[in-house]
């Protein structure tokens, strides 16, 4: 059935290996035997609220909920009211999306109400744990709706363990209301088997300020689909994303951006380091759509390959039904700086760190765009502990 | 300090280095001047162990030991220094980073302590301003944005910091205005001691109006081709360089 909807959606699973997803014999998760505490395997410091979802099921000896007024972060079960979200026609070129949302057994929804800003962060969970020696796979949901003027910080963080293939399944729709401001951040981390798809609706209102940041630290296969719809007069959005790849690893990101009111604004900025026989694909797509004037987009895709084995294939692209805009696009595959090396080495640095130095500079862009603070060093560290070794090996 | 003796080198396939000889003993200043394709960029680069350039014959003594052989590394933490003509912009790197890790890997190559970040700040933060540079530059990326001058101005920063024993300035008064060319002059100045050797590699005379050099060399055809002393920057000034070449091939 998933090889079926794949093989239909053939522009845009073009470059994407979708037997990370069809050749295993996936069987419905459960859950795992043990569960060993939370600490040191995400990897968000605690401290925030936080929900967790294990293998597509509400954990709630995991979570960490002492919430203000007007906040809410439940179980999918507790979202009866949201029933026309959730039953959503959702486009026809996201199979997955359907998937999850007929298979989901449970899913998180986060609330905040009118005026309302979160205290802290909200850290939400999904951890995956293959307990058999099986193919597996989960299917959640993500709804996060934010009232009018509210606003919230929110961290997903998608952790796999384990050595058997497991695959992770979400759909993730995100509504902001007029004004209301969200700052969004992914951070995958699987394993060596761990496969992640997620499609990401957000429907941004007039004035609301949507923030996305997307990092991809490890895993076997990950795709994120995302389609954002600049709902109202004044919304603006930032995507950003890295993703920090090696051995055969695959990630993939796929954006559409439509801008259907005036004056909306979208700045996109995704960049991939590729070591290996790594690959990445970049997909990104901003849709002005008739009477959409001051429409002011950009979208960008910058790589850095380290390895003549590794392969890009990047798509910027604009359509645009509007005359009044300013859109701007751009894509980049290049090598390392010889230059720039020699540069670094003449000052005493060893060729090794100066080519770690210039990996991380070039990774560092995004996230220094992190605003916040523990999420940020945690992600510097990550970044470093992540460039040496596959780099030193080619000195 | 540095001994070239028959230096040949070629960059690709063409041979632009054909037999230079050079000595350079501790606390001198010399200048290299020639006409453009002479060869003087190339002898910086070689000497600093740039990629891509290849030497053919001859050979280079710095302290007795084989220069040529020495990574780039090496050769900076032995006190070699290259400030380049064309300074490279490197985004994403912290000027003061980058600083940093040049100096701690300097230290650490003579068995000393690496500088805490603290301590280090104030350091160079006074470096800077023997430089007369703003510190905010400290902060922003390696030369990126940075004007011709501001570039110049940083290499002669690193040199302040980095304390080379041999500094090698590739056409450092290019794209210099007179006031950005005085305070790049008077950071090399403030550097000059015995224990010290500069190499002025440089087109024009102008800048040995302010850093005033012991030895002039005219490199012509891979070669030098005439040796004196400060005067002879004055006589090619006047003359162009067509006067030796003319006279050599005669």
């Amino acid at each position: 059935m998933i090889k079926e909807a794949l093989a239909a959606q053939k522009e845009g699973w073009r470059f994407t290996p979708g037997e990370a997803l069809t050749g295993p014999r996936f069987e419905p998760a459960g859950m795992p035997a043990s569960q060993p505490p939370l600490g040191g395997r995400v990897l968000c410091p605690v401290g925030f609220h936080r929900a967790a979802l294990v293998n597509g099921r509400w954990e709630s000896k995991h979570a960490l909920l002492k919430l203000p007024n007007g906040v809410s972060v439940e179980s999918l079960s507790g979202a009866g009211d949201l029933k026309a979200l959730l039953a959503a026609a959702l486009p026809a070129d996201l199979p997955l999306a359907a998937l999850a949302a007929a298979q989901a057994k449970d899913g998180i929804v986060v609330r905040v109400g009118r005026h309302v800003r979160v205290d802290q962060p909200i850290h939400l969970i999904h951890l995956a744990e293959s307990s058999a020696n099986r193919a597996e796979a989960a299917h959640a949901r993500v709804l996060i709706v934010l009232e009018p003027g509210a606003s919230a910080e929110i961290v997903e963080e998608y952790a796999a363990f384990g050595d058997a293939p497991f695959w992770s399944n979400v759909r993730a729709q995100v509504v902001l209301a007029e004004g209301a401001a969200l700052k969004h951040y992914r951070v995958v981390r699987q394993g060596a088997q761990g496969r992640l798809t997620v499609a990401l609706e957000a429907e941004i209102g007039s004035r609301a300020r949507y923030e996305s940041h997307v990092f991809n630290l490890s895993g076997y296969f990950a795709r994120e689909d995302v389609r954002a719809r600049m709902a109202g007069e004044g919304a603006e959005a930032h995507f950003n994303g890295l993703a920090l790849l090696a051995g055969s690893e695959f990630a993939d990101h796929h954006t559409v951006v439509e801008h259907a009111a005036v004056g909306g604004i979208t700045r996109e900025l995704y960049k991939a380091v590729l070591d290996d026989k790594s690959r990445y694909v970049f997909d990104g797509l901003i849709h002005v759509k008739p009477g959409a004037q001051k429409t002011d987009a950009q979208v960008y895709n910058k790589n850095l390959l380290l390895s003549e084995d590794a392969r890009v294939n990047t798509n910027p692209e604009f359509k645009i039904f509007a005359d009044d805009v300013s859109c701007k696009h751009g894509g980049a595959v290049g090598q390392m700086s010889q230059e720039a090396l020699f540069y670094l080495r003449s000052r005493g640095i060893g060729a090794d760190a100066a080519r770690r130095l210039l990996v991380y500079a070039f990774g560092s862009e995004m996230i220094d765009r992190v605003g916040l603070e523990p999420l940020k060093s945690a992600l510097a560290d990550a970044l470093h502990g992540r460039t040496p070794e596959a780099v030193e090996a080619k000195s | 300090m540095l001994k070239i003796t028959n230096l040949h080198a070629k960059v690709g396939d063409k041979a632009i280095l054909k037999g230079l000889n050079l000595t350079v003993k501790p606390g001198e200043v010399h200048a290299i001047m020639g006409p453009n394709g002479s060869g003087k960029s190339t002898l910086s680069y070689v000497l600093a162990g740039r990629p891509g350039y290849t030497v053919t014959d001859g050979k280079a003594e710095y302290d007795g030991k084989d220069l040529l052989s020495m990574d780039p590394e090496i050769r900076a933490r032995e006190g070699v220094f290259l400030a380049f003509q064309y300074p490279v912009e490197i985004p994403g790197v912290s000027n003061k980073y980058f600083l940093k890790a040049a100096y701690n890997s300097l230290r650490k190559h003579r068995g000393e302590p690496e500088m805490d970040a603290g301590a280090f700040l104030k350091f160079i933060k006074e470096k800077a301003k023997s430089v007369e540079m703003d510190p905010a530059f400290l902060n922003r990326s390696v030369n990126e944005g940075f004007s011709g001058g501001e570039k110049k101005r940083n290499e002669i920063l690193q040199l302040a910091v980095l304390e080379p024993k041999l500094s090698l300035l590739d056409e450092t008064d290019s794209g210099l205005d007179i006031d950005a060319l005085k305070i790049v002059a008077n950071g090399v100045n403030k550097m000059r001691d015995p224990k010290r050797s500069f190499v002025l590699v440089t087109h024009y005379q102008r800048l040995l109006d302010y850093i005033v050099p012991d030895f002039v060399h005219v490199l012509s055809g891979g070669r030098i081709i005439k040796s004196g002393g400060k005067e002879l920057a004055l006589e090619l000034e006047k003359k162009g360089y067509g006067w030796i070449e003319d006279k050599v091939a005669a």
